[in-house]
Order: C-alpha cells, then sequence, then structure tokens
C-alpha cells in the first residue's frame, strides 16, 4: 500500500504542471483535467498479470493508477466496471496509417538510367533514406476509426515505397491536433526489396535489389568516416541516421526472409522481418535467423473448386496453404519465436478478428496472442515505457470488453485513447435476450416473443398460432423498438417502450398498419439458452496435412518432426549407405565402362568399385539390383536459369556486383524434373542482357534442402559475361536505343573500360590494405565496391568467366581482351560458331559449353552446326553440353547423344560433354564429374545405355542420398491426388458452409501458344 | 582454287534430277510404318512407287530389272517422316523479322494460303530432310482463324513442284478461357493469367464466320463473292480437315460440341496436351490428336513429371488416333528432332513400331495423304529413307539415302558444309 501512495505521489509531481501549447485558441479555453475511475474490472495489466477486481485510474490522458485496493481521488468521475474487462489498447506495429500514397509516374518506355530525384540525394531513386514518416503523416479519421473498432490504440506508420524507406512514427489512433498523436517520432528504419515508385532502371530484379542494399550500407559507412568529404549525400547521412533505430524489413515470402537475415548477418543487423504468412513452410530456417517477426493474418479465402477441370488450375502448394496458413502464428508460438501481428496485407481489417480467432483454433494461445498484439510490439518499436501494458505512467490506451478478448461473443465496448473515450457500444445496454409473453392493440392476443442472437446483433422471431415472423429489434441504452410484418392487413406494426429491469420488462405504445396508436408490452417469462454447445466440439484440434519440402508437389514431408509439435526419434526411411550390384559403371575415368560391378557408397562418397562386394553388417545399406542397368556420373549442366527468384539485371552494362547465389529458389519443381533427368548439379547464370552480368551460383539440386544447403560447398566463384545481339539490345524494340553498348564495337570498350577501373581499384585496395591500422585511421577511407570488386577477382583469379558468346569476332575479342588485360577466359558459353575459332581457344586455354543442334533463331546463330561440339572436342578443348533450358535440362544426355550423330564422337566422350567435362569447367572435378573412389556420390541410376533415348532414370543419387527414385515418384503421384481430393473436399465443405470463395486461376509459368520466346531469346539465349 | 569451287557447289541447295531411277533395296530391317517389320526385306521401287515389299525368302525378283541395287545390310528403311503442323519454310530466322511468313494481320483469315509463301531454298529444309523428315504440312500461325495450309515434300524446285496436297485444311485457334496478360503490373514480360473478357465474344466471332460460310457455300447464286467463305467450303463437303489448336480440357471440349454442331467431316485436334482427359469423348467422335511437342515440361507442377513423354502412349491405350508435331519454340529447324519425339514416346509406352507410326501412317491418315504415302506398301510413294541404325534414337540416328516419289535426295547441307570446311582446315576427322 505504501508503495502505491509513493508511487502516486511521483505521478503526480510528475503530472503537476499543466502542459503549455503553443496553438492559440479561437474562443474560450477548455481545460480538463478530469481523473476517470474504472472500477471492478478485470483488468488485463498484460498478459501474464491480471487483477481481478481492479480498478484504473487515468488523468491528463496517462494512466495514474491500477490495482485492486486503490483510493479514488476526490471529484473522479466514476465507472463501474462490474464483469467488463479492461485491455491494454492494441499496437499494430506495421501500417501506413495516415501517410499520403506514394504514387508512380510514368516512366515512358525509355530507359532511366538516372535517378529522378532532383537535389543532393544519394544516385538511386529507390533509396529514400531520407524520407520522414512524421512530416508527411496527417492523421485520417476514417481509417483511425477502422483500426479502433478492431481495439486497436496505436500504429507504427510509414510510407510503404521504396527499398529503405525512411524513418516510420509511432502514432495513437487518437482525434487531436497530430502534434498531440505522436508517440515516437523516430520509431523504426524500413527496409523491403520492392523498389516501389523509383522509375530508375535499376535494380529490376531481387538480386539487383539486394546487391543495392549491400553498397548502399557500404557507401553510407565510408561516407561517415570520410571527414574530408568532398559531398554532401543527404541520403547516405539519412541512412547513418537510421542505424540506431529498431530495423524492420518486409518480405513478401518466406525465402525473402532469409535473403532479408543474410544481409544483416553482412551487416550485423538483426532486422525484425516483417513476415508474408508463409514463413511455416520453411521454419527452421526462419528460427535459425534468429529474427523477431510481425505477422499478417491474410489467410487465403478457400478456392470455388466445384469444377474439376478448374480445380487443375490451383495448385498443390495453394490448396495446402489454404489449409494451412492460419497454423502460421501458432507455429511460431510453438517454435518459440517472438511475433507482433498486424492488420496489414488484409483486404478487409474488418477480418482481422474472424482471421486471428481462426488462428486460435489452429492452436495459438490467447495468451501469446494478447502479448503479440501488445507488448511486443512496443519491445520492438521500444516504447515499452509508454505502451503495452496498464502500468501507472504509461499512456491511457485501453479497451473495455464485455469478457475475454478473443471469445467470438464478446464486444468492444470501448477504446480508450490517450484518455478520450471512443465508444463503440454502449455497455450499459440491457440484455434482454429471452422468451416474452407479448401482446399488443386492443386484441391483446398473447404471442411469443424470442430475443437471441449476439448482443450487438439481436436476433428475434415472433410466433403467432399460425407462423412465425421475423422481428426487428433495436436496444439502445434503455430504450427499445420493435418492428415487424403482419399480413392482414399488410404492412408494418412499429412499437417503441422502456426497459424496466428486476423483473425485466418492455413496455410501450406504437403504431398500427393504418396509423393508429396503442400500447404494447412484453414480459419477461424463461431463459434465452445460447446454442453455445458446438463451441465444444469447434473447440477441438483442427488438423491439417504436412508441411512438404519444399512446398510443393513432389516435396516430401519431414519425417523427423511431427507437424510443428514434437520431434520423432525412429528414423525408418533412413539409410546410412547404399550398395548397387551388378550393374554396368561409365566411369569417365582410363577403366572405361565396367560390366557387372558392385559400387559401394557411404557417408556421401563412393567407397568401392569391385566385381563383388558383400552387404556390409555395419551399416543400414540400402541394396540396388543393377542388373542390365548403367550407372553414370550425375549430369552436370554447365548453363541453367532453374531455381531462381530472377535472372537479368540488365539495366546497366555491367552488373558484377548482383549475385545469383542471393536469389536461389530452392521451392521450384524443376529442380525435381531435372533430377528425374539425371541432372545433379547445375550452374545457376545470370542471364545476357548486358556485357558483364551477375555472379553465378553453383548447386547441386538437393531437393527439399533450403536454398544455403543447395550450394555446392567451397566452389570456385564465377560470373556471367554475355557478347552479340542480347548485350546491344538488338531485339529488345527502338525504345531501347540508350544503354551502352548498341554494337560490337562498344561491347569491347565495356569490357576495356570495366578492366581498367577494376585494377586501378585493386591497386588502391591493396595499398590500403597494406596500411598499419593506426595508418587506417587518418589516411583517406577506401570506399568498397561491390562491381569492381568482382572483376578485380577476375583478375586475380578467384573468380572465373563463363562468357555468352555466338560469332567468331566477339569471341576473338573477348580472347583480345583478356590477353592484354591479363586474366582468361575459363569459359565460353553457346559458342555456336566456336568451331570457326576452335584453333583460337585451344591457344587461350578456354573451354567451351554449347548446344547441340540450336540455330537458325536469331541472326547471329545463322552459321551455328551440330558439329560444333564434336570439332572442339576434337581439336581438345574442354567442351561441354548444356541446356540453358528447363525442358531440355532434363534430356541432356540425349543432347550429348547428338554428338555421336553430329560429328562421330564416341559414347564415352559424348557421356563426358555433360558429366565430367563440365565439372572440369566449373573446377569441381576433384568432387564431381566421374565415378571414382573418394569422389561424391552424385551418380545415376539409367534403365538403358543412357545415350540411347530409350533410356530412363530410375534414381538419381547426391552425396550418397536418393534425391529421384522412380518407384518413389509412382507412389508420389499417387499421394498428391489423394492430398488435392481431402483438400478439395474440405474446401467444397467450406463453400457449402457459405463462406466466401476465389476463382481459380492458372499460375503456369509458360503459355500454349504465345510469343514466349521474347524474354527466352532476347535475355537468355 | 578447285577446292574453293566444290564449296561453293556444296553451299547451294542441290535438287535431284526430275529423272526417277528404279532401285532395288535388298536385305535392310524395313519397318513399314503400319506397325509390322520385316527383317530381311526386299524393297522395290519404279516410276516413283513401291513395286516390291517382301520377305527375302519369299520373294521373286529380277535384279537385273532394276537401275540401281543397294545391299543394306544391317540397314533400317522406314518411310519418309512427315512434319505435321510445321513453319518450315515460311520462316529462315526467327527474330528477324523480315525472314518471317507465317503470321498475317487479321483474326479470321481462312482464305490466307501458306502454299505460296513456302520457300523451297530456306536452309532450313535441308537440315531437316537430313534426319529422314521427307513430307510436311506447311502450317500458318495466329489469329483465330489462321489460313489454310498445305502439304508438300521436302524436295522441289519451288512450291508449285513441292506441293503434294493442296490446301488440305484450315487452322483455327480455339480461344483460350484464362488468358495471359502481356505485362504485369511493373510492365514486365509476361503478365499473370487472367479471364478471358472476349472469350464468349471470340467463339462468337468463329460460331458466326462458320454458320455464314456454310450458308454461304449452300447457297447457289451468290450475290457478291467472298473470298472467306469461299475457302471453307471444303470443310462442309468433307474434302477438307479444320484443325482445332487447342490444348486445355474446356476449350477442347467446347470445340468438339462446335464442330458438331457444323457438322464438319474432318476433324483433328492440334497440342492437345490434356486430350488423355477427354480420350473417350475424342473416341467417339472420331477425332485426332496431333499431338504438342513431346519434348516439354508438365503443365503444372502436380503433372506426372513424364506427362508429356507418355501422353502418345495414354493416347495409343484409349485408341485415339493421334500423330507427333514440333510446334513452339524453334520449331522450323527443331523439325529435324521429330524422330526423336517418336523415340521418347517409345521409351513412354508406344512399341517402337508404334512411336515409328505416329510420324509416318497416323500423320498420313490425319492430313489425308495415307492412300499414297505413309508406309513402305504396294503401289505408294516411293518416300523413304536408310538409316544405317535405329532412326529414332539420335545415337543411332544416321540417314543415308533417301527418296521422294522415287528420286534420289540430297543429303547435303549448309552446316555439313561449313563442317567439312572447318574439319579440312584443322584437318581433324
Amino acid at each position: 500500500m505504501k508503495k502505491i501512495i509513493l508511487l502516486f505521489l511521483a505521478i503526480s509531481t510528475y503530472l503537476i504542471t499543466p502542459a503549455q501549447e503553443t496553438f492559440p485558441i479561437n474562443g474560450t479555453a477548455n481545460k480538463n483535467h478530469t481523473v476517470y475511475a474504472f472500477m471492478n474490472a478485470k483488468i488485463f495489466v498484460d498478459a501474464d498479470e491480471i487483477i481481478e477486481n481492479g480498478t484504473l485510474i487515468i488523468k491528463d490522458g496517462l494512466i495514474y493508477a491500477v490495482g485492486t485496493k486503490i483510493n479514488i481521488p476526490q471529484g473522479a468521475v466514476i465507472y463501474d466496471l462490474k464483469g467488463k474487462s479492461i485491455y491494454p489498447g492494441l499496437i499494430d506495429a506495421y501500417s501506413s496509417y495516415g501517410m499520403p500514397e506514394a504514387k508512380k509516374s510514368f516512366g515512358g518506355g525509355t530507359p532511366q538510367m538516372e535517378s529522378n530525384n532532383k537535389g543532393a540525394y544519394g544516385w538511386n531513386q529507390a533509396i529514400k533514406s531520407e524520407i520522414d514518416a512524421i512530416k508527411l503523416f496527417t492523421k485520417d479519421s476514417k481509417t483511425a476509426d477502422e483500426y479502433r473498432r478492431l481495439g486497436f490504440g496505436t500504429v507504427l506508420t510509414f510510407q510503404k515505397d521504396g527499398i529503405v524507406r525512411g524513418t516510420g512514427a509511432v502514432v495513437t489512433l487518437d482525434e487531436n491536433r497530430e502534434n498531440e498523436l505522436i508517440v515516437s517520432e523516430k520509431a523504426a528504419a524500413l527496409f523491403s526489396f520492392d523498389k516501389g515508385t523509383s522509375t530508375q532502371d535499376y535494380p529490376s530484379s531481387l538480386m539487383g535489389s539486394i546487391a543495392l542494399l549491400r553498397q548502399t550500407y557500404l557507401d553510407a559507412n565510408w561516407y561517415k568516416s570520410d571527414k574530408t568529404k568532398k559531398e554532401i549525400n543527404i541520403s547516405l547521412d539519412a541512412f547513418n541516421a537510421l542505424q540506431t533505430l529498431p530495423q524492420l524489413f518486409e518480405t513478401t515470402d518466406k525465402l525473402n526472409a532469409l535473403r532479408a537475415d543474410k544481409i544483416g548477418d553482412e551487416f550485423k543487423i538483426n532486422y525484425i522481418m516483417k513476415g508474408s504468412g508463409n514463413e511455416y513452410q520453411r521454419l527452421d530456417e526462419i528460427k535459425a535467423s534468429n529474427c523477431k517477426f510481425i505477422l499478417p493474418l491474410n489467410f487465403p479465402l478457400a478456392y470455388d473448386v466445384e469444377d474439376a477441370y478448374d480445380a487443375n488450375y490451383v495448385s498443390l502448394t495453394d490448396l495446402k496453404h489454404w489449409e494451412m496458413a492460419p497454423a502460421n502464428p501458432s507455429a511460431f508460438e510453438k517454435y518459440f519465436i517472438p511475433f507482433a501481428l498486424t492488420t496489414s496485407d488484409l483486404k478487409d481489417k474488418k477480418d482481422f478478428w474472424k482471421n486471428l480467432r481462426k488462428a486460435i483454433s489452429y492452436g495459438l494461445s490467447e495468451k501469446q496472442a494478447l502479448k503479440s498484439l501488445t507488448s511486443i510490439p512496443a519491445e520492438m518499436l521500444n516504447i515499452s515505457d509508454k505502451l503495452g501494458k496498464l502500468k501507472s505512467g504509461m499512456i491511457a490506451n485501453f479497451i473495455i470488453t464485455s469478457g475475454n478478448l478473443f471469445d467470438e461473443k464478446t464486444i468492444i465496448y470501448e477504446n480508450w485513447i490517450q484518455g478520450n473515450t471512443y465508444k463503440l457500444f454502449d455497455y450499459n445496454t440491457v440484455d434482454i435476450r429471452g422468451n416474452y409473453d407479448f401482446s399488443y392493440g386492443p386484441e391483446r392476443v398473447l404471442h411469443q416473443l424470442k430475443i437471441e442472437g449476439d448482443l450487438d446483433k439481436l436476433k428475434a422471431t415472433m410466433s403467432t398460432d399460425t407462423a412465425k415472423i421475423p422481428v426487428n429489434i433495436i436496444v439502445s441504452g434503455y430504450s427499445v423498438s420493435i418492428s415487424f410484418n403482419t399480413k392482414d392487413p399488410t404492412g408494418t406494426i412499429r412499437l417503441s417502450g422502456n426497459i424496466s429491469t428486476a423483473p425485466l420488462k418492455m413496455s410501450g405504445t406504437g403504431q398500427t398498419v393504418d396509423g393508429g396508436w396503442m400500447s404494447w408490452n412484453a414480459t419477461y417469462s424463461s431463459e434465452f439458452m445460447s446454442v453455445t454447445k458446438t463451441d465444444s466440439t469447434k473447440k477441438e484440434k483442427i488438423k491439417y496435412g504436412q508441411v512438404l519440402y519444399p512446398f510443393c508437389a513432389y516435396g516430401k514431408q519431414n519425417d523427423e518432426r511431427d507437424g510443428f509439435d514434437k520431434y520423432i526419434n525412429d528414423f525408418k526411411t533412413r539409410y546410412e549407405a547404399i550398395l548397387i550390384k551388378h550393374v554396368t559403371v561409365w566411369t569417365n575415368e582410363a577403366e572405361g565402362v565396367l560390366k557387372n560391378q558392385d559400387v559401394y557408397i557411404t557417408e556421401g562418397h563412393i567407397v568401392r568399385i569391385a566385381d563383388d562386394i558383400g552387404a556390409p553388417r555395419l551399416a543400414f545399406a540400402k541394396i540396388i539390383d543393377g542388373t542390365g542397368k548403367h550407372l553414370t556420373a550425375g549430369i552436370i549442366d554447365e548453363h541453367s536459369h532453374i531455381a531462381l527468384a530472377s535472372v537479368n539485371e540488365g539495366t546497366q552494362s555491367s552488373s558484377a556486383e548482383v549475385q545469383m547465389g542471393d536469389v536461389i529458389n530452392s521451392e521450384d519443381i524443376n529442380i525435381y524434373r531435372q533430377l528425374s533427368g539425371g541432372v545433379t548439379t547445375s550452374q545457376l547464370l545470370h542471364g545476357s542482357s548486358n556485357p558483364i552480368g551477375g555472379q553465378s551460383a553453383i548447386v547441386k539440386l538437393r531437393w527439399g534442402k533450403s536454398p544455403e544447403e543447395m550450394k555446392f560447398s567451397k566452389a570456385d566463384g564465377f560470373i556471367k559475361f554475355a557478347l552479340g545481339e542480347n548485350v546491344k539490345q538488338s531485339n529488345w524494340g527502338d525504345a531501347n536505343t540508350i544503354r551502352f553498348p548498341q554494337s560490337r564495337m562498344g561491347v569491347e570498350q565495356v569490357y576495356y573500360d570495366a578492366f581498367t577501373r577494376a585494377k586501378e581499384y585493386d591497386a588502391k585496395q591493396k595499398t590500403f590494405a597494406a596500411l598499419s591500422d593506426k595508418a587506417k585511421l587518418t589516411a583517406t577511407p577506401f570506399r568498397r565496391d561491390l562491381e569492381l570488386e568482382a572483376i578485380a577477382e577476375i583478375l586475380n583469379k578467384k573468380r572465373f568467366i563463363t562468357c555468352h558468346s555466338y560469332v567468331q569476332s566477339e569471341i576473338n575479342m573477348l580472347m583480345h581482351v583478356a590477353d592484354s588485360m591479363g586474366f582468361k577466359v575459363n569459359t565460353f558459353t553457346h559458342i555456336l560458331e566456336g568451331y570457326k575459332v576452335a584453333d583460337k581457344m585451344k591457344a587461350h586455354g578456354v573451354g567451351a559449353s554449347s548446344f547441340s543442334d540450336w540455330w537458325a533463331y536469331k541472326m547471329e546463330v545463322k552459321d551455328a552446326i551440330p558439329y560444333n561440339a564434336a570439332v572442339l572436342t576434337k581439336m581438345g578443348i574442354t567442351t561441354a553440353i548444356n541446356s540453358d533450358d528447363a525442358e531440355m535440362g532434363r534430356r541432356l544426355n540425349q543432347e550429348a547423344a547428338k554428338s555421336i550423330k553430329y560429328g562421330g564422337l564416341s559414347e564415352e566422350e559424348a557421356l563426358k560433354l555433360v558429366t565430367l567435362n563440365p565439372a572440369k569447367l566449373l573446377h569441381i572435378d576433384n568432387r564431381v564429374g566421374s565415378i571414382k573412389v573418394g569422389k561424391d556420390a552424385d551418380v545415376v541410376l539409367w534403365s538403358d545405355n543412357p545415350l540411347s533415348i530409350y533410356a530412363k532414370v530410375e534414381k538419381t543419387i547426391i552425396d550418397g542420398q536418393i534425391y529421384f527414385d522412380n518407384e518413389e515418384d509412382a507412389k508420389m503421384r499417387v499421394e498428391i491426388q489423394k492430398e488435392r481430393a481431402r483438400i478439395i473436399q474440405k474446401m467444397l465443405e467450406e463453400k457449402k458452409g457459405g463462406a466466401p470463395t476465389q476463382k481459380p486461376i492458372m499460375k503456369r509459368k509458360q503459355l500454349f501458344e504465345c510469343d514466349s520466346m521474347q524474354e527466352d531469346y532476347l535475355e537468355v539465349r | 582454287m578447285r577446292k574453293l569451287i566444290s564449296f561453293a557447289l556444296l553451299l547451294l541447295p542441290i535438287i535431284s534430277n526430275a529423272q526417277t531411277k528404279s532401285v532395288l533395296i535388298m536385305n535392310a530391317t524395313a519397318h513399314i510404318g503400319n506397325d509390322s517389320v520385316i527383317q530381311n526385306s526386299i524393297i522395290g521401287i519404279k516410276a516413283g512407287k513401291i513395286i516390291l515389299v517382301a520377305d527375302t525368302k519369299n520373294a521373286n525378283f529380277d535384279k537385273t530389272s532394276y537401275d540401281e541395287v543397294i545391299d543394306a545390310t544391317g540397314k533400317h528403311i522406314y518411310p519418309g517422316i512427315i512434319a505435321p503442323n510445321s513453319t518450315l519454310g515460311l520462316t529462315e530466322i526467327e527474330s528477324v523479322r523480315a525472314t518471317n511468313d507465317f503470321r498475317e494481320t487479321g483474326t479470321t483469315l481462312p482464305n490466307v494460303r501458306s502454299l505460296i509463301a513456302y520457300n523451297t531454298d530456306s536452309k532450313i529444309i535441308p537440315t531437316v530432310r537430313t534426319n529422314g523428315i521427307l513430307l510436311a504440312q506447311i502450317t500458318p500461325r495466329g489469329g483465330l482463324v489462321s489460313g489454310t495450309s498445305s502439304i508438300v515434300v521436302l524436295d522441289g524446285w519451288n512450291w508449285e513442284d513441292a506441293a503434294y496436297k493442296i490446301d488440305d485444311g484450315i487452322h483455327i485457334n480455339w480461344p483460350t478461357i484464362q488468358s495471359r496478360k502481356f505485362l504485369d503490373e511493373d510492365n514486365i514480360y509476361p503478365g499473370p493469367f487472367e479471364k478471358n473478357k472476349d472469350y464468349i465474344k471470340q467463339t462468337e466471332i468463329l460460331k458466326k464466320l462458320f454458320a455464314d460460310a456454310k450458308a454461304y457455300n449452300e447457297t447457289e447464286i451468290k450475290e457478291e463473292k467472298n473470298l472467306r467463305f469461299e475457302a471453307m467450303k471444303g470443310l462442309f463437303s468433307g474434302t477438307q480437315t479444320l484443325f482445332i489448336h487447342s490444348n486445355t480440357v474446356k476449350e477442347m471440349v467446347e470445340a468438339i460440341n462446335f464442330v458438331k454442331q457444323n457438322k464438319i467431316v474432318k476433324v483433328a485436334i492440334v497440342g492437345g496436351k490434356e486430350s488423355w482427359m477427354i480420350a473417350d469423348l475424342l473416341k467417339q467422335n472420331t477425332i485426332a490428336v496431333v499431338i504438342s511437342r513431346v519434348h516439354d515440361l508438365p503443365t503444372y507442377p502436380e503433372d506426372d513429371v513424364d506427362l508429356p513423354y507418355k501422353l502418345p502412349y495414354l493416347l495409343q491405350k484409349a485408341g485415339v488416333l493421334f500423330c507427333l508435331n514440333n510446334e513452339g519454340d524453334m520449331e522450323a529447324m527443331g523439325a529435324r528432332n521429330l524422330p526423336f519425339l517418336a523415340g521418347t514416346a517409345a521409351a513412354y509406352g508406344l512399341t517402337k513400331e508404334q512411336a515409328l507410326k505416329a510420324i509416318t501412317l497416323n500423320t498420313a491418315k490425319i492430313l489425308g495423304i495415307d492412300k499414297t504415302t505413309g508406309s513402305i506398301e504396294l503401289g505408294k510413294d516411293a518416300t523413304i529413307f536408310i538409316s544405317t541404325g535405329d532412326a529414332l534414337d539420335m545415337k543411332s540416328n544416321n540417314v543415308e539415302r533417301a527418296f521422294v516419289k522415287g528420286m534420289n535426295i540430297d543429303l547435303n547441307n549448309d552446316q555439313k558444309a561449313l563442317y567439312e570446311k572447318y574439319k579440312t582446315k584443322y584437318g581433324i576427322k
């Protein structure tokens, strides 16, 4: 008690000086320091502390005291809240409340190389670090009302535009002058991968956005440390100022959250992620990010799947996501990942409570839900001293409810914000639900009136001898109005009156159809029986399917987990070794093709190849009969664009800074399809829209694993270059004649310029690196440039070139540039006129990765011949056949076999075109590309000679694990149909229940009869 | 200098002599095209026709009555492969607009004829026939009604010469219920799918065109001549085939109702990726399917990964008449891979002879030319080729000799010439 008094005094003194203000007053001043006391309520101080029968006192917009035995100051306005509850006002940590809409101006169709944001700002229009929400904020009563009705009192607001979005502010949803609504003027820094309204070309891709963000961090750091500033850069200054704030990153997919986290790790920032709602599909990785999340509740509508054909348009991913999305918050809770909840992303904010309750029915605890709407967002935004709980001294934001906030029946009566009340529903309204003896008019015939439904949505019916008539009934305080239709005479009878309690009675007067006045009354006869018995069945745990890795058809369940709950220790499907017996082995080594061999694989490696290996006793080995079958090294696709979120950052002639490794898409069905064609490793390349493209990613097709896990460990770095029609934009239409280069002449100069600058950069960097730590402090700081750094790596033999090329002149040119600038071209890819300069290529020591028989699709391939690979091979050049095409990628063995037909290579030579030779080109032949003891167990079991068109893949093994198995595949096809059918039935039920649905829409990548070549040709091939 | 001259000669497309010699081909494995195989065959060609097909053991023949006797021991002989629905000769370099003649502007163009644009001197054609493709249905693209196709042999001085069946069919592209927007909201190609708002309008255009054309052709005295309606006459009399290009099941069902209502006699679906779902309906209505490129990805992620590969087998099992085509990216130059599409179909369910039939006799039946070509049978055109190995498998497809209507055709092409030129330069074999 003493403590409370002391606290009281302290607060009193703090509050004793009334606030002063700057605004002149029109009329007389209206100062108000009333104390409000709310008594006898169940008070949720926060999710953990509940005061039964408590008192809350507020004054001047702040909480004065909370507790049980509190003296009410004299002159307080007292509210008796017996039977009611008080919760802290809800906080939405993600909104654009009161922000003007950022509008995109139409670019005009021609390239825009520079920012349209004129002034002393940074170079890129998508970096809007100088944007300050507080300067843009104007209150918006309509939107505020929507939020308030849901129980929110406070939001974080910012302008949703750009990659760096500047500063967000925390504001309340009160209706005062803006100056008084701001709780925190600099509450958070906002980021995303979406360049928003920026009309500047760069970045045009996800990896471009990532690279831009990286470079911005480096630039800002350099700018800060450079004391002898030669330039003032408002954007970088603002960016540096953002760094002390909570860092919020908006993501639109689970993989984007992992991508953002990777950037965070590089710059030692732990972002708070605005999630997208599908994080449950990769929750282990999400958990490992150690990030907090702000989760939306935008659960998808059921699809209208009544038409069996239309239902085909809905992918298994979408079906399952519909079923599982509401489990996302509870999955986070089970994984102990801290998260707030937001109304953001909801098409209609009114769905908030419905969806939140759905999440609760999927296992989210009410306690967690309350935290995620109060204390957690407050902590995230560093305002937990002011908001998120009901403690004295904090801002008086709270809601008064009829009961448990999360119960469907509960009504939010009032939302108090900064001590001002917003009445949503009058809690003095009498609960008149029940059965009544009802009579009206002179006849006084007795009817039965039944009033039921929700308090804010009463439903009533009147029973006469012959019929049941619906009755409209509206209650406000102690007033009631009733109306209903009669048949004889036809019309509406309207009654008004008063309610008296104990006993419950209603009476008054009303008008008949013809306008005559009459009296009426209704006397309470029996209790209203709420039909809430169904609630117990409703609360039954909702069942849903398992997460698939990846989350699409042919994904696999993680058999180590049961739902999001517990780990299982019984790994029935695990094997530690594979023994393939009596198989024909295409070794790709000096031994050639060996018949009737046994191959033993364990711990990810090929351990033994021999005539007869006994089944090992120690390891749990899977034994495969290879009689009549063929075993080859896994196919390696030197040139692929599968499994990528984006391909081209073609907005500048050099985009050496972008990394395909940043945008690996582990969820692409084409990974599985490539596995079904025996591919085990692919180089994922940037497109060919600019002379210097991006850095490649070499991946093993570990289907189901995360993007990072797919990467080929310790592989050398590669980079895509490109020549010819694509980079000079020959086929891009007349609007694209601005970006340099527009001719093969210009392409050469791009290279000379880039390598000249990279050399100078490298020298500077080395000089700076050689300085002592002390000297570094006083020296002019060195600006890291990720583009030049990547090019310098080529000069330092740490990065290697795969160059898209077609005609002999340009091939020759690049080799000349390389010779004079002191580097080597590692691989010419496509290289369809390679046969014309094979001698020069041989002299340069470059390899080739070609198509088997493509030609005639554009001018620069008119001299392409299918004998190219054979000529290059015969000239002693390391030659591969690649796909550049998700379809052909799964038939690379056939494409290799064409070199037997065209040019007469031997079968073994042909097979090497898609196995050992690409391994050599990618510098990974020490690990893969042949069947040799000690190498990675990346092998393929074929039904037939692998170069025959009749050969089918039976097993594709990577690191000793089977990733494609024709028998498993057959089973999965059945499982997929079963799973689809199960969810479709559920959706049909949902529709029958009256739930809104959405129309199925095709989501395929390619159209049947469309000129889809354009993009493929111009930017990839 | 002499070498240069010979190169120059090689670079010219070489067209065979008008004179046909009589040829006797002995001891080859003959793949007849109608499912049957004669292991040790004897095949006689005279005056451009096949006059003898038999097992060597049972045949009576006189070697001396032939101008040339070919010993094809260990080799294989096949009917010439037919490429239906092809743009061969209508395009040279796809990205160079000036070389493209397969698409006319307009919506309903039944009177637009591919034959007169067919370029017999296309550099692509010799690279295609080298793999055994000896006939093609030259087909226009685009619009709702693309135009009229014709069938040609892949040898000839000019299109008149090459013509095999003139104006054999009319091609329509059935509208799609869902269509793709060209650009997405950020103006990036390609945009998302959406409901095709014009679907009803587009199908109505087709329905009206056919109703009007039918009425026009039934009227004896025409007030004014209508070229479009005239061009469609054969559809109603049964001398022309209606080729409906469609891949999705709902649209195909509607298209089938459409042809029933219009009483069109001969109909084939082109594409038919989802035709396996309505195989019974197709069979009942005797509608054939010109199956879309077998070397394709499945449409939906949940489809069987080998669905395009096994589509021929699914139709075979259901008793639907079908053949294979190569429409799509790089279709003209890729026509040379038609035998390998059949090879893949054989790996995924068909027998090898059924697969062969899908690019020879079945194609001839669907195109209405099976009386004279499509198989190695008595009285048919001697349009055949000899391969040293299995022609459906790329590793063994090696065409040594080919005959078009009995004429021995040249199997050189520019690509071989360039190959020879650079082999000589480098001194490699």
